[in-house]
């Protein structure tokens, strides 16, 4: 048990570790600078999602809308170049992000309910809005030469993509890690009624998390339209899976009030270096998905079973417990607190 | 002992012993439903033509099946299954793929089976180890529609045997065949649900997970249960869609999972668990079945057909959180 908890707290070293090794292994020339950068760049879309969605597991939150997000303020940005220019096109549709994470919180703190169930059906709107625009057809955009711009490589590694993933990602770390907001975070997440009780406002940072989740999920999507030069409404479905796999490899858990930045990192270099080595060898699309699911799988498994039992009651953090009625809902509940009891 | 104290207690938490709730509650969905007919007649001389609403049926039937196992899931407290593309696409792609190897029938049966056991792997990981429903059912879903289609290379199989297209798209006694059979598992699942010990049971698990295990009832396995049975559900109705249609393609299961979460929640089921019936659900699939129809009558496109859906799910699960709330407070 004590090696399971102790795997469990190094895996997201071990786990890319043995990624690494087993690609260079089966994959001829996998090791290089311009794998990295590959890989990088792939990772980069799931990383920016992946940032949104540290946050708001660690709150002890969820949000499954992330992909539908991402295509939606695609097709924004695409669609509105001709209308008003490129840039302020981009900052629109990030702005539509937001306002599409806003949405998701507002929902989940005002009508205090579960936020799986909600991003479900809100996943279900972003994405049938994001049909209802194009028509279901791709659309493109009116400069090619951005998209090549955008592709470039600097200092044989970084595309800006990615060197803005890098960027933000550092930058979260020290805001998690640091400071008052980012370590309020940790408290809701692990136990929503005692953060009330110390006098933090859960309920703003719940939609916050929500709000900051939306924009990385939107800016993710503009930056890939830019770089294709497309949007497109099926964009992004199969980005849900992953991307939850990525935080969960980086030691985030599903039951809120852990994670790191830095373990999210990992997770996502994980999935990226992952899925670069199975187009090389050109694995089927279906069995990439295979595998992403067969991770998320295992560690959630693996978390489940080095979980330190008998939590106090009530103090289960909205994902795991029965009832989903959540923030801030505990406190107040008192002798009928148990209702909700183990999950 | 239990048994009683759910039957009594359910309702009155739900609806703090209000009489006036309670009968909005159960007349609301038929005015609803009145309404959309009404509407519908009103704005489309098609609506009420028998064709039209043997097609309704028809399709009803097919998400119908799957809302019955999707019921037992959301009562037990199981919040949704995810995986039900997976298992729709496992019981058409295989109980057609398998016809020339096997036979109709056994194919049939088999494929089955095989989505019953991705369900059982969502149970155990649901109901045993814990795992939270939808990411497992994520999950699970994403691996099994995976090696479905590795299973076929990913392609559109075809069926190959004109008998069994024949008896899936007949009548007996001028109803679809289709309509008959969700019409047995409709009332299995409503016997099952209210008459039967495994309903106490779910409903139990659902109301008050502490107290069911309290009472010995086998909780980790009724958890488990409620989605093998919503996989076997999926798993027919996959398999019924797939010999009406003659051809089958690994996303042929896709948005199904919504269409019968929308039905249950529209129903008046808790999300949370530990209320709700079979026919409350299907009263919820008429609503939504009827109402989609409405919108392609009226030449509605469909991206604004899954927007309504939302939209409808949302303030379900608020109504039903409003009203949850009340009843504790």
């Amino acid at each position: 048990m004590r090696l399971l908890v102790l795997a469990s707290r190094y895996r997201v070293v071990i786990i890319l570790g043995l990624t690494l090794v087993a690609s260079a292994l089966l994959v001829p020339g996998y090791l290089s600078a311009s794998t990295l950068s590959l890989g990088l760049d792939r990772a980069a879309t799931i990383g920016l999602i992946a940032i949104g969605l540290t946050v708001l597991l660690i709150s002890g939150q969820i949000d499954l809308s992330g992909g539908a997000v991402f295509a939606l303020a695609g097709i924004v940005s695409v669609i509105l170049q001709r209308e008003i220019g490129i840039l302020p096109a981009a900052i629109v549709a990030i702005l539509a992000g937001t306002l599409a994470g806003a949405i998701n919180g507002a929902l989940v703190v005002g009508l205090k309910v579960n936020s799986l169930v909600l991003t479900l059906a809100t996943m279900l709107i972003f994405r049938s809005l994001a049909h209802w625009i194009t028509n279901s057809q791709p659309v493109s955009g009116t400069d090619i030469m951005l998209s090549l711009a955008l592709a470039k490589i600097y200092l044989d590694v970084f595309t800006i993509r990615s060197a803005l993933f890098i960027i933000l990602i550092v930058l979260l770390h020290f805001w998690l890690t640091r400071t008052i907001p980012g370590r309020n975070v940790f408290a809701v997440g692990s136990n929503p009624a005692a953060a009330k009780e110390s006098g933090i406002a859960s309920d703003r940072i719940v939609f916050l998390g929500f709000v900051f989740a939306g924009t990385l999920a939107g800016f993710a999507g503009v930056l890939q339209s830019l770089v294709t030069n497309t949007g497109s409404p099926v964009f992004g479905s199969e980005l849900t899976v992953a991307v939850i796999a990525a935080v969960v490899v980086g030691g985030t858990r599903l039951e809120g009030g852990r994670g790191s930045a830095l373990g999210t990192l990992g997770g996502v270099l994980t999935i990226g270096s992952l899925t670069i080595a199975m187009e090389f060898q050109s694995v089927p699309a279906y069995v990439q998905q295979v595998v992403s699911g067969l991770i998320l799988i295992l560690l959630v498994m693996l978390d489940r079973a080095v979980t330190t039992k008998g939590r106090a009651q009530g103090t289960r953090p909205a994902l795991v417990r029965d009832d989903p009625i959540t923030q801030g809902g505990k406190a107040w509940l008192g002798g009928k607190a148990w209702l909700g009891g183990k999950a | 002992m239990t048994d009683a104290a759910v039957e009594i207690v359910t309702p009155d938490r739900f609806t703090r012993g209000s009489k006036l709730v309670d009968a909005l509650s159960k007349a609301g969905l038929a005015f609803a439903i009145l309404a959309v007919m009404l509407y519908g007649s009103l704005v489309s001389p098609a609506f009420f033509t028998s064709g039209n609403l043997l097609n309704v049926l028809t399709s009803m039937s097919i998400v119908g099946i799957v809302v019955v196992g999707m019921t037992f899931v959301l009562v037990v407290g199981g919040l949704a299954d995810l995986s039900v593309p997976a298992t729709i696409a496992c019981g058409a792609i295989l109980s057609l793929g398998l016809q020339p190897m096997i036979g109709p029938l056994p194919a049939f049966v088999l494929a089955v089976g095989l989505a019953g056991l991705i369900g059982l792997l969502n149970g155990v990981l649901v109901g045993y180890v814990g795992i939270n429903p939808i990411i497992a059912t994520l999950g699970i879903g994403t691996i099994g529609l995976g090696i479905v289609q590795a299973a076929v290379g990913g392609v559109i199989v075809y069926g190959s045997n004109p008998a069994s297209a024949e008896f899936a798209k007949g009548r007996l006694f001028g109803i679809p065949v289709v309509v008959l059979i969700f019409l047995v598992i409709a009332l299995i699942g409503h016997f099952v649900l209210s008459r039967s010990f495994w309903g106490r049971w779910t409903l139990a698990t659902g109301g008050n997970y502490s107290a069911a295990e309290a009472s010995a009832v086998p909780v980790q396995a009724v958890k488990a249960g409620a989605f093998v049975i919503t996989a076997l559900a999926s798993g027919i109705s996959g398999g019924l869609l797939g010999l009406t249609l003659q051809s089958a393609r690994p996303l042929i299961g896709a948005g199904y999972e919504f269409s019968a979460i929308t039905a249950v929640v529209v129903g008046g089921v808790s999300i949370i668990g530990g209320f709700g019936s079979v026919p409350r659900a299907i009263a919820g699939l008429i609503f939504v079945q009827l109402l989609t129809n409405v919108m392609v009558l009226d030449g509605v496109r469909t991206p604004i057909q899954g927007f309504v859906l939302g939209i409808l799910i949302v303030g379900a699960v608020g109504m039903d959180a409003a009203l949850r709330k009340r009843g504790v407070a």
